[in-house]
């Protein structure tokens, strides 16, 4: 079986490329990307993409819990440790591996959360000019705010057994992000950063030339 | 500018991401079999832990530690687990304890010629919300070795028939165990495959004795 250390690599990966999508560490990347991938160029696009990418690695973090989930359920051993990361101790625990009022797993929860929030990245990324583009970015930005308690408590139960589960870490932080991407892209749409105009730089770049 | 474009774009990513969602539940329909966690039988047993009495010494218990996953029906060198949750102030505790006791010395191979997988045995002693159920460690120690001038039920522990047990008891004064496990009463008896799947419960099987299960199932597994 692959290594999960490795696998969790392959989800960190991608999470730091959206983020470096969305800030202006980025910028310098993109720029780099535009040769190939002119759309880039525009802020809102660069934006768009990294915040789709974090969803969806939400997405796909949140399936690989449910199936730790089910495969420790089974007997199996997938990722425990005699150190403090051992998310089999964690996913394992009867007690707190689904939620308290309806007893749901908590990687199908983050399924469809991520889902939810895939739906919004990949809708307004498309139709950025839409009537409802400013509400559903609104949207996501309370779903991923309101995960910010869940996000606790699930934190709360990790010191509580004194383990640390690396990959629903890797599903907090892409909630995290997300919801810093809601934001600063509600900022975007507020000032003005949120037509494709090609940037100045850019503009005065190609006429020199 | 804005433009009003509704449904079209909201309808093909909303199939998109659907689709995506369908297809991540058919890979684990197809690539896990879970099983629940609960206190029925099939289920896998729910965690049991706690401190727990050997006779000598209090130590950490964990019922994982009893557990072989790699284990598969008809392999006798698996060891069966047998729960019992009990209260040393219960008098129907009280008065099976010596069945308990003969039960737990035959199936774990400490006397008798059981032929059959062994069978440990474990209590989980606890404290019932009755008036005079109080309870404490000395008084769980005194109710297994039959000792110490602790009360059991209004009488002394030392003098509760039966010999002394030589199986661990858990601490759960707290009722920790006792409602993971949803236990409905005491005496109540869980008897666990040595894959951690619960085989045999004694609320589901008021009409058979501990020892008639034991039998059936680990000798027909």
């Amino acid at each position: 079986m692959v290594d999960q250390n490795v696998i969790l690599i392959a989800y960190i990966m991608p999470v730091v490329f959206g983020v470096l999508m969305m800030t202006k560490a980025g910028d310098a990347v993109a720029t780099s990307l535009t040769g190939r991938y002119p759309l880039l160029i525009h802020a809102r696009r660069r934006h768009m993409l990294g915040l789709n990418i974090v969803a969806f690695t939400g997405f796909v973090v949140s399936t690989h819990t449910l199936w730790i989930t089910n495969k420790i359920s089974e007997g199996g051993n997938i990722c425990s440790s005699a150190t403090v990361f051992s998310c089999d101790d964690v996913l394992g625990n009867a007690q707190y591996n689904v939620d308290p009022f309806f007893g749901i797993s908590w990687g199908l929860i983050g399924m469809v959360v991520f889902a939810a929030l895939l739906f919004i990245t990949n809708a307004v990324g498309k139709e950025p000019d839409a009537l409802w583009a400013e509400s559903y970015l609104r949207y996501g930005m309370y779903m991923t705010a309101a995960g910010l308690p869940v996000i606790a408590l699930l934190v709360s139960y990790e010191v509580r057994m004194e383990k640390i589960c690396q990959f629903c870490t890797m599903a907090h932080i892409a909630n995290v992000v997300g919801l810093f991407g809601f934001w600063k892209a509600g900022r975007m749409h507020d000032e003005g950063g949120w037509n494709d105009d090609v940037p100045e730089s850019s503009t005065s770049n190609t006429s020199t030339s | 500018m804005k433009t009003n474009t509704e449904a079209d774009v909201r309808s093909d990513t909303a199939i998109r991401v659907m689709a995506i969602f369908f297809a991540a539940i058919m890979f684990l329909a197809f690539t896990t079999d879970p099983i629940r966690t609960g206190t029925n039988e099939g289920d896998r047993a729910p965690p049991l832990t706690g401190m727990a009495y050997n006779g000598s010494v209090w130590t950490n218990f964990d019922i994982n530690d009893y557990f072989d996953t790699n284990w598969t029906a008809g392999d006798l060198d698996g060891q069966w687990l047998l729960v019992d949750f009990m209260d040393t102030d219960c008098p129907f505790c009280i008065r099976s304890a010596e069945e308990v006791g003969q039960n737990a010395d035959y199936f774990m191979k400490l006397q008798g010629d059981w032929q059959g997988p062994i069978v440990n045995f474990v209590a989980s002693a606890t404290e019932l919300d009755i008036p005079g159920h109080e309870t404490s460690r000395a008084e769980i120690e005194a109710f297994r070795d039959k000792s110490g001038e602790e009360s059991c039920a209004g009488n002394s522990c030392a003098t509760r028939d039966g010999s002394s047990h030589g199986f661990v008891y858990i601490d759960d004064i707290d009722q920790d165990n006792m409602k993971a496990w949803k236990v409905p009463g005491t005496p109540s008896y869980f008897l666990i495959q040595p894959d951690g799947i619960v085989a045999w419960v004694s609320s589901e099987n008021t009409d058979e004795e501990v020892s008639d299960a034991i039998f059936r199932l680990t000798m027909g597994a």
